[in-house]
């Protein structure tokens, strides 16, 4: 096996960490969200209540952060299942090209939809 | 005297190229270890034979082959351990065929030495041996017991869905020398396994524990590598 070969493996140290690192905001969203509606159960269930908590800061930013870790989470996942399966080349750089487009119409599906309560 | 029954695993590329089985029966004393009923049938039975060994002790990793339906040396099995009958001996699964139970372990070796297996120095190289605590020294002993027989890497399902991936025995032999104080390689192993080819191509599947003849934990060792490249790579922390 020519060295130069084993040679073309770049990079992965920050897809690897950062997938850690959104695993544990996941498990704060996680535990914001069985506490908030199930433990303490804030609230009724009637938009305005719901519009209420949305429209707080730290529903705002816990509910951003949920955003970016579940969409990088989710598709950093799937990237690497499908590299595992040959995925190599202009086939690797197309593969990574189609998840950033979805992971960013994600991401702005998502401020689409907080719209409403971030500029109330 | 008792007789064991050996069910072998035959190729020969120049003559039939198929795959087939064929059996032996062996007679044994309580001491006869696989190996040993390997050189009874080359001797007596059949001279076309072929396998790998050397050291015989455990030591060269030269005859690790899957035995019985698991990863084993073949020269430290006894027979009259085996409960299946007939005792099968296959080459490591997944492996590239040369002859019947001898597998090419070029890309294996490749790799091996693609990790730069030896102690590296930035500095001068000291005039007196460089010196090291027995604790730091004790967090060796596990990797250096490592007799490259190939076994985690014919078991690793990650080696199966990528030709070039390291492979958890160069990666056990890269913890070896990254967890040695001793070692100064910094950046010039680093990048060698720091790479979706090296440690990240590890899922924690831990068939190569399993597999380990030697009782070897290179799942732990890649862990810790991962660890490292983190602590290295981002937080700039060398040592």
């Amino acid at each position: 096996m020519r060295q130069e070969v084993l040679r073309k493996g770049e990079g992965g140290v920050w897809p690897w960490f950062l997938q850690r690192i959104t695993a544990v905001l996941l498990l704060y969203g996680l535990t914001v969200h069985l506490v908030v509606l199930h433990v303490l159960n804030i609230g009724r269930l009637t938009f305005d209540n719901i519009g209420d908590r949305l429209g707080s800061g730290f529903f705002i930013f816990t509910d951003f952060l949920l955003l970016f870790a579940v969409v990088f989470h989710g598709l950093n996942g799937v990237r690497m299942v499908l590299l595992d399966y040959g995925f190599a080349g202009s086939k690797r750089t197309a593969l990574d090209a189609a998840l950033v487009v979805i992971g960013v119409a994600a991401i702005a599906y998502g401020i689409w939809a907080f719209w409403p309560w971030l500029t109330d | 005297m008792p007789e064991a029954t050996f069910r072998i695993h035959r190729y020969d590329p120049e003559r039939d190229g198929d795959r087939r089985w064929q059996e032996f029966t062996v007679p044994y004393e309580n001491s006869l270890t696989v190996l040993e009923g390997l050189f009874y049938i080359q001797e007596n039975l059949d001279g076309s034979i072929s396998f790998r060994y050397c050291c015989r002790a455990a030591v060269c990793g030269s005859c690790a082959m899957y035995i019985n339906g698991r990863y084993r040396l073949a020269c430290q099995t006894n027979v009259k351990n085996l409960e299946d009958a007939p005792i099968t001996v296959e080459p490591l699964p997944r492996m590239p065929l040369v002859k019947d139970l001898v597998c090419d372990m070029t890309d294996f070796f490749a790799k091996y030495e693609y990790i730069k297996p030896y102690i590296m120095h930035e500095s001068q190289y000291p005039e007196k041996e460089t010196l090291q605590s027995p604790e730091d020294r004790h967090k060796l002993d596990n990797p250096v017991d490592c007799i490259l027989c190939g076994s985690c890497y014919s078991s690793c399902p990650s080696v199966w869905g990528e030709d070039n991936y390291l492979g958890p025995a160069a990666l056990l032999w890269a913890y070896r020398f990254e967890a040695d104080t001793r070692d100064e390689a910094r950046k010039a192993r680093l990048s060698s396994f720091d790479n979706e080819r090296g440690v990240y191509r590890c899922h924690t599947i831990t068939n190569c524990v399993e597999a380990c003849p030697k009782e070897l934990n290179p799942t732990e060792a890649i862990q810790w590598l991962k660890g490292a490249a983190v602590r290295r790579r981002i937080f700039g922390r060398w040592k």
